[in-house]
């Protein structure tokens, strides 16, 4: 059959009608023609059996199997609509897994599998980490020196490309327009592992990107140059400020060009070789940023060549790391030899949530996605009881069938169809719970993506289609199982009624149960063991109080102050923030916990000397902070002994120093630490001329590198002693902060000089970062294990009743014969329990093995907490009970007459 | 079936349609007459496989259907023939020849 032949079949199908009532016509004529050109008996008989004709003549206008499968989906369409309660809770039964699942991979993709957009070779595109070890423990870092970057690509055979690459986020733009954006730095060598043309303009050359200054041009993304220049080609040539720099546009990368983060893409690119000035780090002469190897500010990834498999280019960057150490010890003697340091490289994949570093979140992510899987399993099991129920509620229908020589095949092709169609009326309605439970979701994994939505997303449909077929048949696999084994004799003389030859039937049923049980028990042991984590950490003692606070930040963006200036004006700030409305306390700072330091000399650099002690570094890592009067109270750190930080402690007071109980214990085990003497060692002094800084109070621990391991050795010194080149303010406030921090902000900004800026930050925001793994564990965890339980208690009690009713005779015997109400209950019950036992035990055995997968994402919690299993056990039991009863209570109510009659 | 009828070869029928038809418009009882009579009534070809050939020629193309009337004023259904029809008479026919010639062999080497 050609293609013309092929569509002129096609359209004849769709007028059959038509066609059908002509051929009638022309053979009407033709008949007519014979009647009257021959004698009548001879033209009956010529004319033979009319209607096989037709028959043969419509043949061609059909289209074989096609209208076998529209003829099947008719007739699933037909029984569908007849039972409308069914089809609409199997529907939204389905609906629910399938959207879970479209939602969660829209952003699993996003993290874990989509290549950046645009990026030519991503099979052949490798993230490059380098390890180390100190003392024995190894770190594994994506960031390195550019020098070692530049020594890796210049050594290394293995490779078409590589490029150097940061973010920051800085300013973006001047005056009210000044904005806080991601920008990438990256060498001119970016672009080439991209198939994406600038849009407008070029991108930089390696001329242009080339140590020590780089040339300021800058290359906007889409985005940017819409909001910014309205998307106008003059934009070229056009001065724009980022960060305290002045670039010149010379490009604009094309539309959805994202880098290598797709999911907080940058705003702009400039070459890395002028990110160095723009972020203020200066090296001393001999030791710039381009041959330094102790700035890790670089990324690195590289392109292999076709044919070096990932190993191969892992040995050629091994051999490269090696002879870049030796440099590198050649210029610094004392950092530890190549034996002891390690030095090796990862070439991993192009996606940071898959290599080394990946992230808690991503980690969850993969969780939530198995678990929505799950749920869905348990969507399949609960969809499959119920047509299992329906086909063999038509167990006579279906013998009759049978019996008039419908073949098997066309008739599991029946039950599939219609299992098909609800998948996929499934798959529908899961689009639109996608749609909108993919908001959600995706605020709580990524929230700075601003990607298409689940339904403007080709991957995420093909997925969610794939589920709605998979679904489909796997809910028809059991009606069809229990088609294949239907006994036709005993079924055509049965009836409806359930008989000794279908016990097969209900101990599927029954196996399915506890399949949805099980698997329930494993999402919500998940879901308790999440919950309790995030218990832990909100009940933690962080040291600190971090909702009242507001962490605010001075960006000199290039504003050079001297240091007496520098002092005057965060005064200034402090003061006027103190005076605000809402404002508690306020206190100048330089680190703030688990953000960063202000200050380049906080921990780096700064040794101290204590009396009978060799080398307090050794002890540990000690974290300095320099604060003003009012700091304690602003933050809630509690002192212990002693007092804090107060307005004596002026620049030509005795140095004073507050430190953490634990930093006192470990120092001065057994001694008082007040009046203990600490030399502060730093750049500018030597040990003998250090004098000595007297501890003065005790305050309790904080936690500030990490909420489960933390020594907490911290201490405290006058600001006015120390005077940092930078400082930042905290403000506590009464009520709500966050809601005040723009007011703030506003209040603040008018002291700034120049192109400087004032940022607020709720504090809650930046501990709330560390929480974020756990809060999302727990939410989702105790959304999808509330669904499955939901499922689970749906699926339990219809097969209960069903049962019930089916055993509705053998019920009324028992009572007629003088059974209890109550023992007709506890049969029931008894069953019901049953079930739900054996899914608790199965499903506790699961999670039981599958603890150790969940243990590093929990937070001071047993991945076999007792207590969860406990409590998974008692919900599912009460729901099992719940279940079983009604359906025993109208057991129990049944007229042993209206049973015994019924027969 | 009628006994007086000879099967007709395969293929051979939308041939015979085809050239019946490439002369001048005809509707489904004429072409069967047509057949019937150039064939001095060897060749009859029934309604059965008349019309669904008609039917499939008609969706190859090969001709095409347009209702209208006899002389006798009667509505019939009148075939005419496509170009991609006449293109088919050439290439049937040929076929139709080598056929008979390879058959004519078998026979002469038979006897």
């Amino acid at each position: 059959m050609n293609l013309t032949e092929a569509w002129n079949r096609l359209r004849d199908r769709l007028r059959r009608e038509r066609l059908t009532s002509e051929l009638d016509e022309e053979l009407r004529f033709h008949q007519a023609m014979l009647e009257r050109d021959q004698p009548p008996g001879l033209a009956r008989l010529a004319l033979g059996n009319a209607t096989s004709h037709k028959e043969r003549a419509r043949d061609l206008w059909s289209l074989g199997w096609v209208d076998d499968v529209l003829q099947d989906l008719r007739y699933a369409a037909r029984g569908l609509r007849a039972r409308p309660g069914f089809t609409l809770a199997v529907v939204l039964t389905l609906a629910l897994g399938i959207g879970a699942n479209a939602a969660i991979f829209s952003i699993v993709d996003r993290l874990l599998f989509r290549p950046p957009p645009m990026l030519a070779h991503p099979a052949l595109t490798n993230r490059i980490y380098v390890a180390q070890s100190d003392r024995g423990r190894e770190g594994v870092w994506p960031g390195m020196a550019y020098a070692r970057y530049l020594d890796f690509t210049r050594s290394t055979t293995s490779f078409v490309r590589t490029a150097a690459f940061t973010t920051q986020t800085l300013a973006v733009g001047v005056g009210d327009e000044a904005r806080e954006m991601p920008v990438a730095a990256v060498s001119a060598s970016f672009f080439g592992f991209f198939d994406a043309a600038p849009a407008l303009g070029r991108y930089f050359t390696a001329r242009e990107d080339a140590a020590p200054t780089g040339t300021p041009v800058v290359v906007l993304s889409h985005v940017l140059w819409e909001v910014r220049f309205g998307g106008r080609s003059d934009a070229l040539g056009a001065s724009f400020q980022i960060g305290p720099t002045i670039y010149t546009v010379i490009g604009v990368a094309p539309a959805g060009f994202a880098g290598l983060s797709p999911t907080q893409p940058a705003a702009a690119y400039i070459p890395i070789s002028t990110y160095a000035a723009s972020s203020g780090f200066q090296g001393s002469p001999g030791d710039e940023w381009w041959q330094t190897y102790h700035w890790n500010f670089a990324q690195m990834i590289a392109e292999r060549k076709p044919g070096v498999a990932v190993a191969e280019a892992n040995a050629d960057l091994n051999n490269a790391y090696r002879r870049s150490y030796a440099v590198q010890r050649d210029i610094s003697p004392d950092i530890p030899p190549i034996k002891l340091a390690r030095p090796r490289t990862i070439v991993a994949s192009v996606l940071a949530e898959r290599g080394p570093n990946e992230s808690k979140v991503g980690k969850v992510a993969a969780l939530v996605a198995a678990m929505a899987v799950v749920v869905l399993l348990i969507a399949c099991a609960n969809v499959a009881n119920l047509l299992l129920a329906g086909a063999l509620r038509r167990r006579r229908e279906i013998a009759v069938r049978l019996a008039l020589g419908v073949s098997r095949a066309r008739l599991i092709a029946q039950l599939l169809t219609e299992s098909l169609l609800l998948g996929l009326l499934g798959g529908a309605a899961g689009l639109v719970v996608a749609q909108w439970g993919g908001a959600l979701l995706r605020s709580s994994f990524l929230p700075n993506d601003s990607s298409t939505t689940v339904i403007g997303d080709p991957r995420t449909l093909i997925v969610a289609g794939a589920a709605a077929l998979i679904a489909g048949l796997l809910t028809g696999l059991a009606p069809v199982w229990q088609s294949r084994r239907a006994d036709l004799a005993h079924d055509l003389k049965a009836g409806a009624r359930e008989g000794t030859g279908t016990h097969h039937g209900s101990r599927t049923r029954a196996v399915l149960l506890v399949v949805q049980g099980a698997l329930s028990v494993v999402l919500l042991v998940g879901a308790g063991l999440f919950v309790r984590s995030l218990w832990h950490a909100r009940d933690l003692r962080l040291g600190y109080d971090v909702d009242p606070v507001l962490a605010l930040e001075l960006n000199m963006r290039g504003v050079k102050l001297d240091s007496a200036h520098a002092v005057v004006l965060r005064q200034q700030v402090l003061d006027r923030a103190q005076s605000l409305p809402g404002v508690e306390h306020a206190a100048l700072h330089i680190s703030i916990p688990f953000w960063r330091t202000l200050d380049g000399r906080n921990g780096i650099g700064v040794n101290l000397r204590v009396a009978g002690i060799d080398s307090v570094d050794r002890l540990g890592e000690f974290y300095l902070d320099a604060v003003t009067p009012d700091y304690f109270a602003t933050m809630g750190t509690r002192i212990l002994r002693g007092r804090g930080i107060g307005k004596q402690d002026v620049a030509n007071a005795p140095g004073a120093m507050v430190v953490s109980e634990a930093m006192a214990k470990v120092l001065w085990p057994g001694a008082d630490p007040i009046g203990q003497c600490v030399r502060i060692i730093t750049y500018s002094t030597t040990g003998k001329e250090a004098l000595c800084t007297y501890v003065v109070g005790v305050a309790e621990d904080i936690k500030n590198e990490s909420l489960s391991d933390d020594k907490g050795y911290y201490y405290y010194l006058a600001l006015a002693q120390f005077l940092p080149q930078q400082a930042g303010v905290f403000v506590r406030l009464h009520g709500d902060a966050a809601a005040q921090a723009e007011a703030i902000r506003r209040s603040l900004q008018p002291l700034m000089p120049g192109a400087s800026y004032v940022t607020v930050t709720p504090l809650a925001d930046v501990i709330g970062s560390q929480m974020r793994s756990w809060k999302l564990g727990a939410t989702m965890f105790v959304a999808f294990g509330a669904l499955a339980l939901l499922l689970a208690a749906v699926g339990l009690y219809s097969v209960i009743a069903y049962n019930v009713v089916q055993r509705t005779h053998e019920l009324g015997v028992r009572i007629a014969l003088g059974g209890q109400v109550g023992d007709v209950v506890a049969l029931v019950v008894g069953q019901g329990l049953r079930l739900g036992v054996a899914g608790i035990v199965i499903g506790g055995m699961i999670a039981f093995s599958g603890a150790r997968w969940l243990k590093p994402l929990l937070f001071q919690e047993s991945a076999r907490d007792p207590a969860v299993y406990a409590f998974v056990g008692a919900v599912l039991v009460a729901v099992a009970v719940m279940a079983s009863y009604v359906p025993a209570r109208r057991a129990a109510r049944v007229d042993p007459n209206i049973a015994l009659r019924a027969e | 079936m009628s006994s007086s009828k000879r099967d007709l070869l395969p293929g051979t029928l939308d041939l015979l349609i085809l050239k019946t038809i490439s002369a001048s418009p005809m509707h489904g009882y004429g072409i069967a007459q047509h057949i019937k009579r150039l064939s001095r009534d060897v060749l009859q070809v029934d309604e059965g496989s008349l019309y669904p050939a008609l039917q499939r020629l008609r969706q190859r193309r090969w001709l095409n259907a347009e209702w209208g009337q006899t002389p006798n004023n009667q509505r019939a259904r009148y075939y005419t023939i496509t170009a991609k029809g006449r293109e088919q008479i050439g290439e049937q026919e040929a076929g139709f020849d080598e056929i008979v010639v390879a058959i004519r062999r078998v026979l002469r080497g038979a006897t």
